[in-house]
């Protein structure tokens, strides 16, 4: 909403500046999101007479005109057919700049030296009107700035008007806040209607068929108009408010609903059949042709204004282009009406077609206000467009709408808003607002006020509401800050929060940087990791109004969003990609309207774990790393019975492919990326990743427990043993455990060894080992023999053989 | 060096003198292990000259072999005793001398370590947690995929709001679920309402999270975004709570020098009802470029929870009151941090990541 402070001013006293008075409307409630001085377009342009016009000597349609500036008289060549001694015109004397960009220099013209330029309206930047130089009124004197002339000098406040104040998108509405804000009395325009017979009612007749869209429809007959531009302050504040003046017919419709907030149309009376208005639903698969030149399809919940031929508006959004204000009309019927707001809404959206009086009635337009909005622009149209107004209003009333009485506890306001309110201020605002305070009565705790709300507030409708109104014109800023009274409150986190937070510390201990990717991935990389979905849902959570193809789908895994990330880093030559992300991913669950939303933690590396340095090679990522990762993650996190089994996953290398699992529980999946997937998404091969969801991983923890540290020497053995190839590494060390009796205290895997002399399919393991008792020095003895207990018994079970 | 006073004895023994002064200048000149090893050779070897003294005493008048064989002794003594010290310097000085041929280039990097780092929308989640729980507030959570009961409709939303059409809110596919209400949540409020229907009050919550909205994205719109949203209700909870709530948050977030504006806005689920401006964390108030001037940053909408979402849950609005409030998360980090486009924030760009 654009507010001219000129135009303001006739309705309210201004005492302070435009910046104050922004403050303090936007302090109310009323956000003024910018300041706007107008009229600086105009600077250097003076008002000049016109003394002489003689033809140029060398051009038929050019003439030499003689000026009168003021203090000086200068010589302009100008081809507007209108120019005429004794005419005051507006003129851009050389180096002035026009608004179009251009700048005015000294001419010489056919060979006749100009000194500036008589401009037209379209030339000053203010109307489409370029057939001849702008006249203006007589009273201004040559030589004066031309902005003063035309009092283009404004400021306009640019407001942010929420939604449920639609009595704020009017000048009177403004008016009425600002009289409360600051204090200064309201004004309201005085006018005296003067009407002719016949009645109005003798030629118009209105039937409101659905009365459950249209409560009220009042109309006026107006005739003998002369369709032609409006004067210049009229059009002038249409500008200020973003409207583009039209003719005189239209521009005096918009110039009420700007004062008044109610929307008004003006049909072309001989265009209507029988002069007879009828406002109904649309019939299905009727269709009709707007101002805007567009054929509407119509739904039978569209509300139209039609005459017996057929619709002549569509209701309370735009008017028809078969009944258009056009340069022959004379007669107008004015249409001044209150529809339902959620109706127009529905209708204005479902054609993609706002106007500034949908904007309004879909807000919420004044039930009252309709008469006097239609009288008072029949009142410019008698002033202003040479009009006479048949007598009376033709006023369609299918349903009242009263205004609302709310009692107003004192008390409860104080309360609820923190402040010490008495009665007497309270009705003091109250009535700031022009809500009536009928009757103070004595409650249980203190005064109730009964108020009367008036129509234009439809957002007034409980107690809570008049509070509000308190709160904001006694001024946030007026409330004392205080916290809540109350101690009865803990802040503190669930262990499932405070392990997530410790479960991203540890991952960025371990190297890892935490990515946040969007929720949404296309079906695309559902097919490309899982094409048969054998491990991703069938049907996962699709949007029905996605912004792309390539965000349909609310992720099942965090894969995709990682991936991407990587392949956005790889793109970038950021070749060495270590990335985390915990978050939420969205399983469809049978029968349950809302998904799962399991906690996931999923990590994808890529490049080189360790770069080449100086002081070394690179170290590529592989398997290992990241179940190093892994391992030292649910170790950090005290995660028991964490292990890693062999499956076979459709989106990973079928060799390097593992569920996890903790305490025998399936959590996740960990390997390397299958090759076809890296290559399909344009990815570097060797990606490593792994998937978990957190809370399994939470539920296996266990707080620690000491576990004795041994005060006698220990003794270390290495072992290794030649197996098969097919014999995994954690079967030996279990049987290695499981053997090694009370007096093994540790076993490590260090080393791995193929060889020729091992032979074909053949591997070396070597474990470290370390004995001890906790009650005494072991003897070699002792060791020896544990030691020959787990030789023989992986002997006995994996056919291992001592290495030599 | 053992460098002990003659005495009177030696003195008497001119050999010995000049003897002791010949061991000194030879050790002190022997400047590796080797050359003490000589001089050690020459004086206490087989044939050395101390040692040939020593046989030479057997050779004296008995009256002066003992005396003299005492002085020899204390001789032989004071120069073992002195080759042992000057090995030992010696054994120093090659040690100090070999280190000094170990020396480094110091400026070059260190052996490279791994290091991580938390994306910057879960540091300031987490810092926001943190200021709240100091306060007495828990962490609640809800679902991303939520019913319009809880997204809008509980939250005193109308029928015909605009913000439940199509182009402004995601919905989810109603062929799969088999009906239409099923959306994204458009703000982190669904939370509130779930948070009360389960909980009696008296309650204080936030509640961090996604939220979606039918955004094409741009520098500072994305569908995806977040929010944390904050709810506390209790007997006499007042406008005046809020403030003071809001006020130590904002100081504790943005520094104590902040001032805090609160400007009545519209919600539809809460009344009376504020947007939340912080003095502009660039320019101090003075205006600029980030704040368009204004010298304010607007971080935060709030208001006093409506009586109607009582009336949802089953609370008593006349016995209980409250606030909420929701703010936005990736606004506030590209504030703090100075991050130009909200898209920089989900490209997971490592550039950016490892800067934080």
């Amino acid at each position: 909403m654009r507010v001219s402070l000129q135009w303001l001013s006739e309705y309210v006293e201004l005492a302070i500046d435009a910046y104050e008075l922004a403050e303090r409307l936007t302090m109310a409630g009323t956000a003024v999101e910018g300041v706007e001085k107008l009229g600086n377009e105009l600077d250097g342009m003076l008002v000049g007479r016109v003394l002489e016009v003689t033809p140029h000597p060398h051009a038929d349609r050019l003439r030499v005109c003689r000026v009168d500036l003021g203090e000086r008289s200068v010589d302009i060549v100008c081809g507007a057919p209108n120019v005429r001694p004794g005419m005051l015109a507006p003129v851009a004397p050389p180096g002035t700049r026009l608004p179009d960009g251009s700048t005015i220099g000294e001419a010489v013209i056919r060979g006749v030296a100009s000194k500036g330029m008589l401009l037209s309206e379209r030339e000053l930047g203010i109307s489409e009107q370029a057939a001849g130089i702008m006249e203006l009124e007589e009273a201004a004197e040559p030589g004066f700035p031309l902005k003063k002339a035309l009092g283009a000098e404004d400021t306009v406040l640019v407001l942010e008007v929420t939604p449920n104040r639609p009595d704020c998108l009017c000048m009177l509405g403004m008016a009425r806040e600002v009289s409360a804000v600051t204090g200064a009395r309201m004004r309201r325009p005085h006018f005296q209607l003067k009407e002719d017979d016949p009645p109005a009612a003798d030629d118009v007749r209105v039937d409101i068929i659905d009365s459950d869209l249209c409560s009220r429809y009042s109309a006026r007959l107006i005739e003998g108009l002369e369709i032609a531009a409006s004067p210049w302050w009229m059009r002038r504040r249409l500008r200020a408010a973003g409207v583009r003046p039209i003719n005189n017919v239209v521009d005096i419709t918009n110039y009420v609903m700007l004062e008044t907030g109610q929307p008004l149309h003006a049909f072309d009376f001989d265009l209507l059949k029988d002069g007879n208005i009828i406002v109904r639903r649309a019939l299905a698969g009727e269709s009709m042709v707007t101002l805007d030149g567009v054929e509407r399809r119509l739904s039978p919940e569209d509300l139209l204004i039609c005459d017996p031929r057929g619709p002549v508006a569509l209701a309370g959004v735009m008017g028809g282009e078969h009944t258009e204000i056009n340069e022959a009309t004379t007669r107008v019927l004015l249409e001044s009406a209150h529809f339902d707001p959620a109706n127009i809404m529905r209708t204005s959206r479902q054609q993609g077609l706002s106007s500034e009086a949908s904007y309004r009635f879909e807000r919420g337009v004044d039930p009252s206000g309709c008469a006097r909005a239609a009288d008072r622009a029949a009142y410019f149209m008698r002033e202003l467009a040479g009009g006479r107004i048949r007598r009376g209003v033709i006023d369609a009333r299918a349903r009242e709408i009263a205004p609302l009485r709310l009692s107003f506890r004192v008390e409860r306001a104080s309360k609820l808003i923190g402040i010490a309110l008495e009665a007497k201020e309270a009705r003091r605002v109250l009535q700031s607002l022009e809500l009536e305070v009928t009757a103070e009565k004595a409650g249980e705790r203190g005064a109730v006020l009964e108020v009367e709300v008036p129509t234009f507030r439809p957002d007034l409708e409980r107690e809570i509401d008049l509070v509000e109104e308190i709160a904001r014109i006694h001024g946030y800023q007026n409330v004392p800050s205080t916290l809540p009274s109350s101690s009865a409150r803990v802040g503190t986190l669930t262990p499932g929060q405070r392990f997530k937070r410790e479960a991203a510390r540890v991952m960025c201990g371990l190297g890892l940087h935490e990515a946040v990717t969007v929720s949404f991935i296309s079906e695309a990389w559902m097919d490309r990791l899982d094409p048969a979905r054998e491990w991703l849902p069938r049907f996962p959570v699709r949007l029905r109004n996605p912004l792309s193809e390539e965000n349909a789908v609310m992720r099942p895994s965090l894969l995709p969003g990682l991936l991407e990330a990587v392949r956005f880093n790889v793109n970038r030559r950021v070749s060495d990609v270590h990335l985390y992300e915990l978050g939420r991913v969205f399983l469809p669950q049978e029968g349950e309207a809302l998904p799962r939303e399991p906690l996931m933690l999923a990590c994808a590396l890529a490049g080189d774990w360790v770069p080449k340095q100086w002081s070394g090679d690179a170290e590529a990522v592989d398997f290992f790393t990241l179940k190093g990762i892994m391992e030292r993650m649910a170790s950090s996190l005290m995660v028991q019975e964490f292990s890693l089994q062999r499956e076979e996953l459709p989106f990973l290398h079928p060799s390097q492919s593992c569920a996890v699992l903790v305490k025998g529980e399936k959590a996740g999946f960990m390997g390397t990326l299958h090759p076809r997937v890296c290559d399909h998404a344009d990815l570097p091969r060797n990606i490593a990743v792994m998937e978990i969801e957190l809370s399994l991983f939470e539920a296996a923890r266990l707080e620690p427990h000491f576990r004795e540290i041994p005060r006698f020497p220990t003794l270390q053995m290495d072992l290794a043993v030649v197996v098969d190839e097919e014999i995994e590494a954690s079967a030996l060390e279990k049987a290695i455990r499981e053997t090694g009796g009370e007096l093994l205290y540790e076993a490590r895997l260090f080393d791995l060894y193929r060889g020729e002399q091992l032979g074909e399919g053949k591997k070396s393991l070597a474990f470290n080992l370390v004995f001890c008792a906790m009650d005494r020095t072991l003897r070699d003895e002792e060791a020896r023999a544990s030691f020959e207990v787990i030789v023989t018994a992986l002997r006995e079970r994996f056919g291992a053989r001592l290495r030599a | 060096m053992a460098a002990e006073k003659v005495n009177d004895q030696e003195r008497d023994n001119p050999e010995m003198v000049a003897l002791r002064e010949e061991a000194l200048a030879a050790l002190s000149k022997a400047a590796s292990l080797a050359e003490l090893e000589e001089a050690r050779v020459a004086f206490l070897g087989r044939k050395g000259k101390l040692t040939s003294l020593l046989q030479g005493i057997k050779d004296l008048p008995p009256q002066d072999r003992r005396r003299a064989g005492m002085m020899a002794n204390r001789l032989k003594g004071w120069l073992e005793q002195a080759i042992d010290e000057r090995e030992k310097e010696l054994r120093r000085m090659e040690l100090e001398a070999g280190l000094r041929g170990e020396r480094l280039d110091v400026t070059l990097p260190g052996r490279h370590v791994t290091y991580g780092s938390r994306h910057l929308i879960s540091s300031i989640i987490e810092e926001i947690e943190d200021i709240f729980i100091a306060m007495g507030y828990r962490v609640a959570e809800g679902p991303e995929v939520e019913l319009d009961y809880y997204n809008f409709e509980a939250l005193n939303t109308p029928e015909w709001h605009p913000s439940k059409s199509l182009q402004d809110t995601f919905y989810v596919d109603a062929s799969a679920v088999g009906r239409e209400d099923v959306l994204l949540r458009t703000h982190t409020s669904p939370v509130q309402i779930r948070v009360m229907e389960s909980t009696s009050p008296p309650l204080y919550v936030i509640a961090p999270g996604k939220a979606y909205r039918h955004d094409v994205p741009d520098a500072t719109h994305s569908p995806m975004f977040h929010q944390v949203e904050g709810l506390a209700v209790d007997e006499r909870i007042s406008l005046a709570d809020l403030k003071g709530t809001l006020e130590f948050f904002a100081k504790r977030m943005f520094g104590e020098d902040r001032a805090v504006r609160f400007r009545p806005h519209f919600f539809p689920f809460t009344e009376p009802s504020a947007e939340v401006d912080v003095s502009c964390i660039i320019c101090g108030g003075k205006g600029c470029r980030v704040c368009k001037g204004t010298g304010w940053l607007e971080i935060l909408g709030a208001g006093m929870v409506d009586p109607n979402v009582f009336g949802y849950v089953g609370y008593d609005a006349e016995r209980y009151s409250g606030f909420a409030f929701g703010m936005g998360v990736d606004r506030i980090a590209m504030l703090k941090y100075g991050v130009p486009d909200i898209r920089y924030l989900f490209d997971n760009d490592l550039r950016l990541l490892a800067q934080f």
